[in-house]
């Protein structure tokens, strides 16, 4: 078993990078849209044979035990090269939270079926209403005999449709004083009469996310995770690796290299109103991975990272949809046509990209939902 | 280990600095000292020009071997950071980045340089004309003879210094001279800015000066200095803005409207929110920028980091002493409120040496020479 964490920083990201670039499906890089299983089951063979699933996770339970200085560049260097994070819902929330909260028998079970990918993850968190008010959730789960009985409905199950298994927030005491509590985390398989999914088409036309109907579905009683009622600190607690995560400026920063040579190509920087809002874009893309680099400074000294990490997410996914539109102004009479557009040897897909710049600062707790936290937890703002 | 046990001895110093300046000019009075010194003549305070110098402030950036802290750039940012959390009006980062600036690249064994470290003497630098239309020109000062003829513009610092350092062409090429303030043929007028200082506009009519360097050398080391005083000033808005955000926030806490803080409304928490990123996002920019421009040897590139600099840092204050007054309503406009006096030398600060739409332009322009030389 390598000890990651004892290589310098350096080496360990030459290491990841010469993996990625040798072995790295090129089909795969840079996927404008998120892909079913079966679409990069070849890569996920690979990657679960060379033991970097679940980067992660630790070693004991077949991670790479990575501190979080390495995860980063691990991520890092995923990004730079455009390699898709795969169907990881499982190896990022499920697995973390039944390491820390689970039972030894549903660790035996469930870790190695997350990182083979036998079992596939989707997340049911969010309701027709329950959104940013998650806590308003309704989905009930009652015990009969040893199993839960679930009825409800989620909504925006991202790749539900290719998923076997839902991890999920729902309602077992809905007489708890606060609707925070009496919110347990269950398990549940998706293959059984009760539980119908239909996809949902989103703006951009493709099917990446659905509803999902519980009508009297069944899970063990063995599939609640840690305690009843207390499903929402769970939740809760694995947040804070993630709020770097999302914040993080890769993805501006690829989505500027694409402007540039789609612009330059195009010959938008011979317009001076232009040339000043791409280097508006650049610059703010430049500072922001400078603030990135004193929180990954901070997460690198050991250090917990405060509320304040939620202005790296709404800086760069502003940044980010800015961007974006930038590029659909580039492409003038063709900004919007569907499908990569050639200017000299390169295809940039713009309307793909707008898509994909949308979203951002909706989910993860949309970029309002960061305000009214940076507002209190940091700012001190009353009420 | 503790944090600061794995804070590295750089970062170790500037922290230091930093306590020390901040700690200096809050004793001096902080802001309240530059609201007394703006209503009295829009002058500094020449005993505090001498607590700055004791303190190595003018050295920072000059090499130990010739006095000075030989700390870098990024400790001068640390620096003019101080200088405009209290918006002190003494003059820091002329001092700093240009007239030492010069100074050291051209003639570090020249009896001034120990002045300007020791805080006993304050030179302008004067290298700006101005044309027909008002704006920016070809210089034409011509020096010859040992005497200066022509004029400068927009000078900072001009009321109060004891002398100039011109930059003027010569049959020889460009040359740097130094011109005491009361030389005979100079004539200095004074244009009044938004935060009580003036600038100088300066003629000389065979106006005595002293020849310190000349040839290309000139050149280069204004282009540096230049850049050096950009990401100066920079970070002196960065500080600036700190502090004007710092007012703002205890402002909207503590102003009741329909029976409650104003901070508890969503709208302004949400535009605090967007400013404090502002702020946060400056500081960091500028300070990567000017740690860069202290490793870094190539002029062009050290232009481009101070031009990310200034362009960061002046859309930063723009936004911040802006959005500030309104958030604090009609006390905002008033004078007496500190906040608009944060204003008001954001302007000042921001119109010296490029604005933010001027360095997008430099910034842009160097990245695609710096392209197509690859
Ligand atoms: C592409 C995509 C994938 C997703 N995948 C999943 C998934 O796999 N699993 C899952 O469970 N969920 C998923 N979601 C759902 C996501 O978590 C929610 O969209 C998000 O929590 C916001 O909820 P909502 O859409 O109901 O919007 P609402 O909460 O209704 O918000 C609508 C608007 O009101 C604003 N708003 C709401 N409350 C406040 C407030 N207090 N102050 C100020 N403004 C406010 C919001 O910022 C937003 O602009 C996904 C969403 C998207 C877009």
């Amino acid at each position: 078993m390598t000890d990651w964490n004892a290589m310098s920083d350096a080496e360990f990201r030459k290491e990841v990078r010469g993996f990625f670039e040798a072995e790295y499906p090129e089909e795969l890089r840079h996927l404008p849209h998120r892909p079913k299983f079966a679409e990069i089951e070849h890569w996920h063979v690979k990657l679960h044979a060379k033991g970097w699933v679940a980067p992660a996770w630790p070693a004991e339970f077949g991670g790479m035990g990575l501190n979080a200085a390495k995860l980063l560049i691990f991520y890092e260097e995923q990004q730079r090269w455009g390699v898709n994070r795969g169907r990881d819902m499982g190896i990022q929330m499920v697995g973390p939270l039944i390491i820390k909260f689970g039972t030894q028998e549903q660790k035996d079970y469930w870790l190695p079926r997350i990182l083979s990918c036998e079992d596939i993850w989707c997340q049911g968190y969010s309701e027709p209403g329950a959104g940013s008010d998650l806590a308003n959730l309704r989905t009930r789960a009652d015990i009969e005999g040893d199993e839960f009985v679930i009825n409800g409905q989620k909504i925006w199950t991202t790749m539900a449709h290719d998923a076997t298994h839902i991890f999920m927030l729902v309602r077992t005491d809905p007489d708890a004083p606060k609707k925070q509590q009496g919110i347990s985390f269950l398990l549940a398989p998706m293959d059984q009469p009760g539980v119908e999914v239909r996809t949902i088409t989103t703006l951009s036309g493709e099917t990446e996310f659905c509803e999902v109907f519980f009508d009297n579905a069944r899970t063990p009683k063995a599939n609640l995770v840690g305690e009843l009622n207390k499903g929402w600190t769970m939740a809760k607690a694995l947040l804070s690796f993630e709020r770097i995560f999302i914040g993080s400026p890769s993805l501006a920063q690829n989505a500027l290299g694409q402007l540039e040579s789609f612009a330059r190509g195009r010959g938008a920087f011979d317009d001076p109103v232009f040339r000043d809002r791409f280097a508006q874009a650049a610059l703010d893309v430049e500072d922001h991975a400078a603030l990135y680099g004193r929180f990954a400074d901070q997460l690198k000294r050991g250090e917990t990272l405060g509320a304040d990490v939620s202005m790296l997410k709404i800086w760069v996914t502003e940044c980010f949809q800015r961007i974006t539109e930038l590029m659909i102004e580039a492409a003038g009479p063709d900004g919007g046509t569907i499908g990569p557009l050639q200017v000299g040897n390169v295809n940039v897909d713009v309307l793909a990209s707008f898509y994909k710049a949308r979203p951002t600062t909706i989910y993860g707790g949309s970029n309002e939902i960061q305000r009214n936290i940076l507002s209190k937890a940091v700012l001190g703002l009353p009420g | 280990m503790t944090q600061t046990d794995m804070l590295s001895s750089d970062q170790e110093d500037l922290r230091m600095l930093r306590e020390s300046a901040r700690t200096l000019f809050e004793r001096a009075g902080g802001s309240g000292r530059s609201r007394k010194l703006r209503d009295a003549d829009g002058g500094w305070d020449a005993d505090m020009i001498r607590e700055l110098a004791e303190a190595g402030v003018f050295g920072v950036t000059v090499p130990e071997d010739n006095g000075g802290l030989g700390m870098g750039l990024a400790a001068g940012g640390v620096i003019a950071e101080e200088v405009g959390r209290v918006i002190a009006p003494e003059p820091v980062v002329v001092t700093v980045g240009l007239s030492l600036g010069l100074l050291r690249r051209l003639c570090p064994d020249h009896a001034k340089m120990e002045q300007l470290v020791g805080g006993t003497t304050v030179l302008a630098v004067a290298w700006q004309e101005r044309g027909p239309n008002g704006g920016p020109a070809e210089a034409t000062c011509r020096y010859a003879d040992g005497k200066l003829t022509g004029s400068k513009a927009w000078v900072v610092g001009a009321v109060g210094a004891d002398g100039f350092l011109v930059v003027a062409d010569s049959d020889a090429g460009p040359v740097l001279v130094l011109a005491e303030a009361k030389a005979s043929g100079l004539s200095l007028e004074k244009s009044p800015q938004a935060d009580g200082s003036a600038m100088g506009e300066l003629s000389f009519s065979g106006t005595p000066a002293e020849q310190l360097a000349d040839g290309a050398a000139v050149q280069d080391a204004l282009a540096d200095a230049v850049s050096d005083a950009t990401a100066l000033a920079a970070a002196e808005l960065v500080g600036l803005s700190d502090r004007a955000f710092e007012i703002t926030l205890d402002y909207i806490k503590t102003r009741e409207q329909f029976d409650k803080p104003i901070g508890s409304f969503q709208v302004i928490q949400h535009r605090a929110v967007d400013l404090h990123v502002m702020r946060e996002v400056a500081q960091a920019g500028v300070r990567e920028a000017l740690a860069q421009m202290d490793s870094e040897a190539d002029p062009k590139i050290r232009a481009r980091l101070a031009s990310r600099a200034k362009a960061r840092a002046v859309r930063a204050a723009k936004k911040i002493t802006r959005d500030s007054i309104q958030l604090h309503g009609a006390v905002g406009y008033t004078d007496e409120f500190d906040i608009g006096l944060y204003l008001n030398r954001a302007l000042v600060l921001s119109a010296w040496l490029g604005d933010d739409a001027y360095h997008r332009r430099m910034w842009f322009d160097a990245r695609e020479e710096e392209g197509a030389a690859q």
